[in-house]
């Protein structure tokens, strides 16, 4: 390990310290705080069942990020590959071996601790993206031949989380790979094959029954939500009419009726940005909105002062991916994206997502803490 | 290779760029996100709001209580009780057939009512509660309750529903109510009052006072808004501003309840010589000073106890194809030729053209009239009789000598002075006017036909002896009894007070009449009861109750030569509807009248037989229980009643 840092380079922990990214720890906790008071009034008031536990993973979530962050960067550069395939293969062995909840076989077991290979993935895929870009010219990033290991990467896991089936995560994974193939430098004209290639390829599942039911009837009710006012749409209608019912500055901490009353479904994961809405308005939410642009934009910035271009990938695939669930959440739950069971980050209640964006800006970090990293090291690296 | 890329200047310009037009689009894209909070949250902002409302508040309609139907001493004919029912709101269960079948393991749930439950939701929309089922078990609603949390949209309730305590004997004048139809809907004057209606499980009066007094008896629907939440149930209710609901007002009759059930007994009796026939019977008994109809039954009758919750097909078309007619009210709907009874006023209407009681006429057993001869029913004859004679021993052929002579209008007035040919206003429809026939009538109802439009004088010796053209109702009977008795235009009435207003008896004035033809023929009367007259067997012994009557056997069926020859010769070898009507009208005391009282059995055979037992029989109650001497209930205790939802017991 000592190899990797050259004598007298070494920096202190606490040096490090003093390095960390501290405005993007105190944005992501502000975004976690609004998680904590929106589930205390989702929950009447109380810390149970939701509120506690939120604020106290975020505690240990925040120190896994602070952790890994802590960690050069190069170091997980080497572990890409490794963690990519060991995402992958407990893909593989979930149908085999995994739980059934809700439907859907998402969970495995090990040691005791249920974790979702699907969310692994989504680490996985990042860092595995970020190691095969760092390894390309330029001039070799929109040639086919290498075109194919990414195809491949992103399509192995697309397809396994899809058949558990779990639409949702698979459409995630497959935008944040295809942006990152994009930011890597794709060419215009072969992005364009590409979309519409994903366009005929959606079509086909639609066609062949690949898509479950209910999936069909999202997309469905998505295109058109008056369609079914009491099934799907009912969920959208009352979504929108408790936001549109906040107005300007909001009902107030705990007085959103159309939550308390029950009207929502989901209202700790899914649609939590809606009571948040509705009880602090249109100032209160965009407030929040802009919390997440600015952790964004953060982050982007890290990515471009980053001079290790996995470093740099890396980054950008956390980023993609934080702002896809921002997006698709708040999109959903305004109409503007189908119902697919995306949480809003750090907000929604619920321990994986928040494990998994929080250890992914442990990379985002690391890459801060660990920026002006030569260069010509990496090549005697590997 | 690893180290030359990782100089790779072009690379990294082209992944800044890119990341620059990412950051660019995701800004964009937020900028969308913010744009939609927007127009939600701060443009369409209003209308989001009243859909909250709507979404949060509920106004809910609060059902009046009915009012109630008591008799003229207080005894309850119709009033409310709990009904346990489970109501189903489409737009909240999501999957109707889903809840549905979570109920049915509770209760069964027909396939029929799961269509009509279907069409209903068609037909009222998917916010307006339907009723699943009523009047369930306790241990069925409370399991419907405990089970609760997992029946979404499913809403128990306590409703109420019609309960007539007297059951059939009170059916036809009270009636009963019904599921509201679309033309109810139609005919009402408010939006408010159609709200009303279209409460699930609404019932309106359908039938007799029920239907007669629905304004007054439905009430005021109250109002309440209620806090619900998603699931329907009620949070909160804002009882500050809620209007509570208003009773309808108390009906109260000036039947006796008791007497009317008393009297619906006594004419289910089998007849002596035929105890396997039902009695088809009416009786009506009116107070000769008020007017006030103190019974007023009819049998067989319907429960109306079965006809609040729904009729059952079966008891239905069984009700319905029944040859004694359980769904006519008799005493109002039922024509008959009055018969013998008529001769009461065929006397007055002789004295009126001059006929003095004392002149007599020999009868042998037959007049010879016309072309044909007119039997007497008493074959050989009753010899000489006076006027007093024939009606005591109901002579046709005294009758028939005076019907020579007699002009028909004259005798046709006199029935319409007496109240036959004509309906009263008592409340309960249905009312048949019968036919008083006279040369204006004959002429009218021959219309078409201009060679049958004279009065041929013949066809006056039909109608003198109550046959013929001739028909009454029963409740004229009474009406015309009591208004020989007392000599005055009493008009009878069912309803004595409407709430607390205590309506006026209707005036008699005196009977525009020469009153000493009253004495003649109620003289008659006294002697066909005492003085071994037709009905001496209907005599009452209490010298108090001295009962006066007149027997009346109206034919159906004429008993030809031919059926003499197959042997027919007593009437009961008829069949039942071939059978004559049996006929009896009587009041009493004889001195001071009081009670008037008729009564009719349908192919009774004999009024003697058949009618008169019956009508003693139930004027002996009557004289037991002296109703008219009772103080009647006080309006003002009528008005505590209400709001107080008294329960019959």
């Amino acid at each position: 390990m000592s190899s990797l840092i050259l004598p007298g380079r070494r920096r202190g922990l606490r040096e490090k310290f003093t390095r960390l990214h501290w405005p993007l720890i105190i944005l992501l906790t502000m975004i976690a705080g609004a998680g904590v008071i929106t589930l205390y009034s989702v929950a009447e008031g109380n810390w149970q069942p939701w509120a506690m536990r939120h604020g106290m993973r975020f505690g240990v979530a925040l120190a896994i990020l602070v952790a890994i962050g802590l960690v050069p960067v190069r170091f997980w550069m080497t572990l890409a590959y490794p963690i990519y395939f060991v995402a992958l293969a407990a893909l593989v062995a979930t149908p085999f071996i995994g739980e059934i909840h809700m439907g859907a076989r998402r969970w495995i077991e090990l040691g005791g601790i249920q974790f979702q290979p699907s969310e692994a993935m989504k680490i996985g895929l990042v860092l595995g993206l970020a190691r095969y870009y760092h390894g390309l010219r330029a001039d070799q990033v929109s040639h086919l031949l290498y075109l194919i290991p990414p195809i491949l990467m992103i399509g192995a896991p697309i397809g396994l989380i899809f058949i558990q089936p779990d639409l949702g995560t698979s459409l995630l994974l497959g935008a944040t790979g295809v942006v990152m193939v994009f930011v890597a430098g794709l060419s215009w004209r072969l992005g364009m094959l590409g979309i519409f290639g994903a366009v005929a390829a959606g079509y086909g599942a639609y066609r062949f029954e690949l898509l479950k039911p209910y999936q069909i009837e999202r997309i469905l009710t998505f295109l058109n939500p008056d369609r079914d006012p009491l099934g799907q749409g009912y969920h959208l209608l009352q979504s929108k009419i408790a936001l549109g019912s906040g107005g300007l500055d909001g009902k107030g901490f705990m007085e959103g009726t159309q939550s308390q009353l029950k009207f929502l479904p989901e209202m700790q994961t899914d649609f939590i940005f809606t009571i948040f809405g509705e009880e602090f308005g249109f100032v209160g939410a965009m407030v929040l909105l802009l919390l997440y642009l600015a952790v964004i934009l953060i982050g982007l910035s890290i990515a471009m002062a980053s001079k290790l271009h996995f470093a740099r990938m890396a980054v950008i695939g956390v980023v993609v991916t934080f702002s896809l669930y921002v997006l698709i959440n708040t999109g959903m739950v305004m109409g503007l994206a189908p119902v697919v069971g995306v949480p809003l980050p750090l907000v929604s209640y619920g321990g994986t997502v928040m494990l998994t964006i929080m250890a992914g800006f442990g990379f985002v970090m690391s890459a801060h803490v660990h920026k002006d990293q030569d260069m010509m090291r990496s090549s005697e690296l590997l | 290779m690893v180290g030359m890329n990782a100089h790779d200047p072009e690379r990294q310009e082209t992944v800044s760029r890119r990341t620059f037009l990412f950051g660019g689009g995701i800004s964009f894209l937020f900028a969308g996100i913010a744009t939609r909070l927007y127009q939600l949250q701060i443009s369409d902002h209003e209308k989001y709001l009243d859909l909250a409302q709507e979404n949060q508040f509920n106004r809910r309609i609060l059902t009046p209580l009915r009012g109630e139907i008591i008799d003229r001493f207080g005894n309850v004919l119709a009033s409310n009780r709990k009904n346990f029912r489970v109501l189903l709101i489409p737009e909240q269960a999501r999957d109707v057939d889903q809840a549905l079948d979570r109920v049915s393991k509770i209760f069964p749930v027909s396939i029929e009512k799961r269509a009509r439950i279907m069409r209903e939701i068609r037909r009222r929309g998917t916010f307006t509660p339907i009723e699943i089922e009523d009047n369930l078990s306790w241990d069925e609603f409370s399991k419907i309750n405990f089970d609760l949390p997992h029946l979404g949209g499913v809403l128990p309730d306590v409703g109420e529903t019609r309960d007539y305590p007297f059951g059939e004997a009170s059916a036809f004048v009270i009636g009963y109510v019904g599921a509201v139809t679309e033309r109810d809907l139609a005919v009402q004057e408010t939006d408010e009052q159609r709200v009303l209606l279209r409460q699930p499980g609404f019932k309106v009066g359908r039938d007799g006072l029920e239907r007669t007094y629905e304004d007054e008896l439905r009430g005021e629907a109250g109002e309440m808004d209620v806090k619900i939440n998603a699931h329907g149930r009620v949070i909160e209710e804002l009882t500050d501003d809620a209007t509570p609901p208003e009773q309808g007002k108390t009906l109260a009759l000036t039947i006796d309840a008791e007497l009317q059930a008393k009297a619906t007994e006594i004419l289910a009796v089998p007849g002596d010589r035929m105890p396997d026939e039902p009695q088809s019977a009416a009786a009506v008994v009116m107070d000769t000073v008020t007017g006030d109809i103190l019974v007023m039954a009819s049998t067989p009758a319907f429960n109306p106890n079965d006809f609040n919750v729904g009729i059952n097909p079966d008891l239905w078309r069984s009700l319905n194809d029944s040859p004694y007619k359980p769904l006519l009210n008799k005493p109002i709907s039922g024509v008959y030729p009055p018969g013998s009874t008529f001769k009461v006023l065929s006397a007055i209407a002789a004295q009126e053209s001059g006929v003095s009681p004392k002149q007599t006429a020999r009868c042998n057993g037959r007049v010879w009239y016309g072309n044909r001869y007119f039997h007497c029913w008493k074959r050989g004859g009753h010899g000489t009789v006076d006027m007093k004679g024939a009606l005591k021993h109901s002579c046709d052929v005294y009758f028939y000598e005076i019907a020579k002579t007699l002009d028909v209008d004259v005798l046709a007035n006199v029935a319409r002075k007496f109240g036959l040919g004509q309906t009263f206003e008592i409340g309960v429809s249905g009312q048949q006017r019968g036919v008083i026939p006279d040369r204006a009538w004959k002429r009218q109802y021959f219309a078409g036909q201009p060679e049958n439009q004279p009065w041929f004088q013949g066809e006056t010796l039909s109608v003198i002896i109550g046959q013929g053209y001739v028909t009454s109702t029963p409740l004229q009977l009474a009406v015309m009894t009591a208004r020989v008795a007392s000599g005055r235009a009493v008009r009878p009435r069912l309803v004595r007070a409407v709430g607390d207003i205590v309506l006026p008896a209707p005036d008699a004035p005196l009977i525009d009449i020469n009153h000493d033809y009253l004495k003649a023929v109620r003289a008659g009367m006294n002697a066909v009861t005492n003085e071994y007259g037709t009905a001496a067997r209907s005599r009452l012994e209490d010298p108090k109750w001295q009962l006066a009557g007149k027997t009346g056997t109206s034919q159906v069926y004429q008993i030809t030569a031919a059926d003499r020859e197959r042997g027919l010769a007593e009437p009961e070898d008829l069949p039942w509807a071939r059978r004559d009507h049996a006929l009896f009208v009587c009041y009493m005391p004889y001195e001071n009248p009081r009670y008037a009282c008729s009564v009719v059995v349908e192919h009774g055979i004999g009024g003697s037989r058949a009618a008169g037992p019956k009508a003693r029989e139930i004027m002996r109650a009557v004289a037991e229980k002296d109703p008219a001497s009772r103080p009647t209930i006080d309006p003002n205790s009528l008005a505590q009643r209400r709001g107080t939802g008294v329960r019959a017991g």
